[in-house]
């Protein structure tokens, strides 16, 4: 066999599940380390990349990395529990095995947005993504500008990373504003729908880029407001989420017009959707 | 390289050297089974069936139904009942293959697929060691079917792309020609005799089964139509309201390649297999959850038409993503007609234009 | 037939404006086989053809036209379909109009290809007695029923004349023809249980799970939730053997058990040419003996699996 054969696309890394945090009701975060050492010291991605976890004899399913690349101690994905995959994964402990197929799909432009304002605006499980970039923000804090975030879930119980929230809150160097749908005793943060708080917090659109995920109807809106704040469509980044099985553009489901999600995407200007067909 | 000489071989001599050949390797041929004429190993009892266009396409060949890509062992560990040990190993395929009577509509498919399994950095290791161990042997057609179209798609009836030998019938047999350097270093060992003045029959040959393929408009150039009807969703109700949504179209089509991944598993041992898919299934976009982006047949249709006439092209130097061989068209159970499809679509694009310039 | 098809064309253009949609047939892309059409305005009747190769069963369209005023033609085999979905409640009788039509017999597409070489050059297709005849350049082609037409043809009970709003052409029985083509399901009989399985693994070894059968069913209700590709219950796998791939076909089976009308078109739609109504064909034998009930025949009947008797006539569970 020639040396081009050496990489099995689908062959996927083995990995161990160090470490399990039940975020939500329905969400878990899994840290993850690769088996092979070489392999985990090696590994390389950029914020926004995805990977494909295995759960042998159930299958696989995409996730993206929401730990940053400027901390490789494990891999970090969270994980909703919606179908027969995730409802399997929500099972494992730590010390049990899966497969992961990573780094896949492009990243956030990070070094295009370096000097910038950043506005993060994330919904429910929409704030994995988020966070890796943020992380990665934060740990390279001096190379971006003011740091926004708005993080809204259906109610307190829902929001994920709540063990990292105070620190967001309380950091001097980043701005962090929380919202539900449906407040609890004892919320202090905004009642209301992600897009009119963002318009409430009006963060300034000069120099500054958009990052935002969440549920189809929540970033629709989202993208709303950010283009009233005067964001144009080239700073309004988003990530995707589609059906994916083969996670390198063959398989053929994930397409929007000519782009894969999973080899083209996740990560979308607002601009580069719109030059492909509207089919979310 | 310099290419061997074309040779020839007579009809009762073909399956005599055919079942020499499969002594090595796996011979595939079109043979009649149930009532078809599908692509099998060749056997002594074979019915070799070398009429027309085969009614499966031969991508199986290279891509087949169900291919398992790796294997998934669970097991205790002694001594920690508590702990489960898990082994994956992947299965790669290893048989050398003689694909043989496919017209040159079915191995021009595989240059569809070259184009996407084959790319680069991003090499399908099971793709292309299939591709690499198989020889392909085309028939140039003689008799083009009413559905057959590949004259409208840049093909050519009697073509050789995607082909490591051409084939073409001559009084009393037929010629063989090697069109690539692998083909001409297998020709060069076979012990076959030399064609001589059959060449130039087998010429003629050709020529004359382009003039005798259906006449129609090319089909080529669509991509920006197919793109510009996107939203115009009464457009795409209205050719895909008979539709049924199943995967004949799909499954017989020598350039669909999507596929699905899946575990099966039986107890603590398990397979994960690579199955082909139908763009055309509500499944194929399900979303975990019960999201579907192309909820209805209609829109599943403008994919579809979309991926082979507008998408495949311009991602692929304008090669479209349908060969013509009309496999489609023979045998949907509603009659769909791809190419009328695409022509609608023109025009449809046309009318638009000429109203907005009223 | 040219005096049915004016008669059908008629009333299509009167009933046209009371109705959303009809559907009828009209010349396909393969001059073997006609092709659906969808009528919204007058101008596409002039397009409606009727003859031999109307073979598609068009009543399987009905439930996703349900809450429009639907028409459509129909031949006596359709029309047992439409009862179906009307007793099943699919459709709203109120809703739907049927036009049927004197059917003489309809040809199976592929096995006429096969049976003329090609289809190109046909320019008409006749049932004359015991002939079929296509016109081939303009030459006359003759075979055997048996060779040429749908394996349904045979015994055909012709159309419920009173079931349907429009009848176009000669009411009564359509004509028998002799020397059926072999049925599977009498050869199947003569097995024992080891042979049986022998066949249908040999039979669907060529299947390519094109599901055309299952889209092509009119009676297939759960199509996009189907089990066949279900992970929740997970009763087929994907692998390629025969065995999951006949798992697909008992679960079809049962599934219409009772609701079938043998309309042929999961056999008619099969890339493959796998007998698949052989199974249902089975079933219904059974539901006859146990019954007493054919399906699609009495619109005001409820099919026996839709409703429960504490006591059955024919099932003395008591005296078990």
């Amino acid at each position: 066999m020639s040396d081009s054969y050496r990489s099995n696309l689908y062959l996927p890394d083995m990995a161990t599940i160090q470490e399990v945090i039940e975020e939500t009701q329905n969400i878990k975060t899994f840290r993850v380390t690769l088996n092979n050492p070489d392999a985990m010291r090696s590994f390389r991605f950029e914020p926004g990349q995805v990977g494909q976890l295995s759960v042998f004899g159930v299958g696989e399913s995409t996730f993206v990395i929401n730990s940053p690349p400027s901390r490789m101690d494990y891999l970090q994905f969270s994980v909703m529990r919606v179908g027969e995959l995730t409802e399997r994964l929500h099972k494992l402990r730590p010390g049990d095995q899966i497969g992961v197929r990573a780094p896949l799909g492009n990243c956030f432009p990070y070094k295009a947005m370096k000097g910038k304002d950043i506005v993060f605006v994330g919904g429910g499980i929409g704030m994995a993504p988020l966070r890796t970039l943020l992380l990665y923000m934060l740990d390279n804090r001096e190379d971006y500008g003011k740091i926004t975030l708005l993080y809204g879930a259906r109610s307190p119980s829902d929001m994920a990373f709540s063990y990292e929230l105070p620190d967001w809150l309380g950091r001097p160097d980043m701005t962090t504003e929380l919202t539900v749908d449906n407040g609890a005793p004892g919320w202090e943060r905004h009642i209301g729908l992600i897009p009119n708080v963002l318009k409430e917090m009006a963060p300034s659109s000069k120099d500054a880029f958009a990052v935002t995920c969440g549920p189809p109807i929540m970033i629709r809106f989202t993208i709303e407001a950010l283009h009233s704040l005067g964001f144009e469509d080239d700073r309004i980044i988003t990530t995707l989420e589609k059906r994916m099985k083969c996670g390198v553009g063959i398989c053929g489901r994930c397409n929007i017009g000519t782009k894969y999600v999973c080899k083209d995407g996740p990560v979308f200007t607002n601009a580069q959707l719109r030059r492909q067909p509207n089919e979310m | 390289m310099v290419m061997p000489t074309a040779r020839y071989i007579a009809h009762d001599k073909l399956m005599p050297w055919l079942l020499g050949l499969a002594e090595g390797r796996r011979v595939l041929a079109p043979v009649r089974e149930g009532g078809k004429t599908l692509f099998l190993p060749l056997r002594e009892d074979s019915r070799l069936d070398l009429r027309g266009l085969a009614d499966d396409s031969a991508k199986a060949a290279l891509l087949p139904r169900c291919e398992p890509l790796l294997e998934f062992h669970y097991a205790k560990t002694a001594g920690v009942p508590s702990r489960t040990t898990l082994e994956v190993r992947e299965i790669l395929p290893g048989q050398e293959t003689f694909l043989f009577g496919v017209r040159p509509c079915d191995a021009r498919g595989f240059t569809v697929f070259d184009r996407v399994y084959d790319a680069g950095t991003r090499r399908d290791i099971y793709y292309c060691s299939r591709r690499d161990k198989t020889l392909v042997a085309a028939i140039a057609c003689a008799d083009p079917a009413e559905t057959c179209f590949c004259n409208r798609v840049g093909g050519d009836p009697g073509g050789s792309d995607g082909a490591d030998l051409l084939f073409t019938p001559v009084e009393g047999g037929f010629t063989v020609e090697a069109v690539t350097e692998r083909g001409g270093a297998f020709l060069r060992e076979q012990a076959l005799e030399e064609a001589d003045g059959k060449a130039e029959e087998a010429r003629e040959v050709r020529e004359a089964v382009r003039r005798a393929m259906p006449e129609g408009p090319s089909l080529d150039g669509a991509p920006d139509e197919v793109l510009r009807l996107f939203d115009d969703g009464a457009f795409w109700e209205s050719v895909a309201a008979k539709c049924l949504s199943c995967g004949v179209c799909s499954y017989l089509c020598p350039t669909c390649y999507c596929f699905n991944m899946t575990d099966e598993s039986n107890g603590n041992d398990g397979v994960r297999v690579r199955t082909w898919d139908n763009c055309m299934s509500f499944q194929f976009t399900l979303e975990g959850s019960g999201h579907n982006p192309r909820n209805g047949k209609a829109q599943r249709m403008r994919n579809r038409i979309g991926h082979k006439f507008s998408y495949y092209p311009k991602l692929h130097d304008g090669n479209l993503a349908c060969v013509g061989c009309g496999r489609c068209i023979a045998n949907c159970p509603a009659s769909m007609d791809v190419r009328a499809i695409v022509i609608q679509a023109r025009s449809r694009v046309l009318d638009k234009e000429e109203y907005a310039n009223e | 037939m040219a005096s049915s098809l004016d008669e059908l064309k008629t009333a299509i253009r009167k009933a046209l404006p009371g109705l959303d949609v009809v559907i009828a047939w009209t010349a396909g892309p393969d001059a073997l086989s006609h092709a659906p059409l969808f009528i919204t305005e007058e101008a596409d009747v002039a397009r409606i053809e009727w003859d031999p190769r109307c073979s598609q069963n068009l009543a399987g369209y009905l439930p996703g036209l349900r809450g429009k005023k639907a028409g459509i033609v129909a031949k006596g085999c359709d029309v047992r379909s439409i009862v179906e979905l009307l007793q099943e409640k699919l459709i709203d009788r109120e809703d739907v109009v049927i036009f049927g039509l004197d059917c003489q017999g309809a040809v199976d597409a592929r096995s006429a290809r096969a049976a003329l070489g090609s289809s190109r050059g046909v320019r008409d297709v006749a049932i004359d007695g015991a002939s079929v005849c296509f016109s081939v350049n303009g030459e006359p082609r003759f075979f055997s029923p048996g060779e040429v037409l749908q394996s349904k043809c045979f015994g055909c009970a012709g159309a419920d004349a009173g079931l349907c709003d429009h009848f176009a052409g000669e009411r009564g029985l359509p004509p028998q023809f002799g020397n059926p083509p072999e049925s599977t399901l009498e050869r199947l009989e003569a097995m024992d249980m080891e042979e049986r399985l022998r066949f249908w693994e040999t039979q669907m070894s060529r299947c390519i799970r094109c599901y055309a059968c299952r889209s092509a069913c009119p009676l297939c209700v759960c199509q996009d939730h189907c089990a066949a590709q279900s992970r929740e219950p997970h009763w087929v796998d994907q692998t390629d053997h025969p065995r999951e791939k006949l798992m697909f076909q008992a679960i079809h089976a049962l599934h219409t058990a009772g609701r079938c009308t043998e309309c042929g078109e999961c056999e008619r739609a099969c890339p493959m040419g796998l007998p698949v109504m052989t199974l249902k064909r089975a079933l219904n034998r059974r539901i006859k003996d146990v019954f007493d009930y054919q399906a699609g025949i009495d619109p005001n009947q409820t099919p026996p699996l839709f409703e429960f008797r504490e006591v059955e006539t024919n099932i003395k569970e008591r005296e078990w």
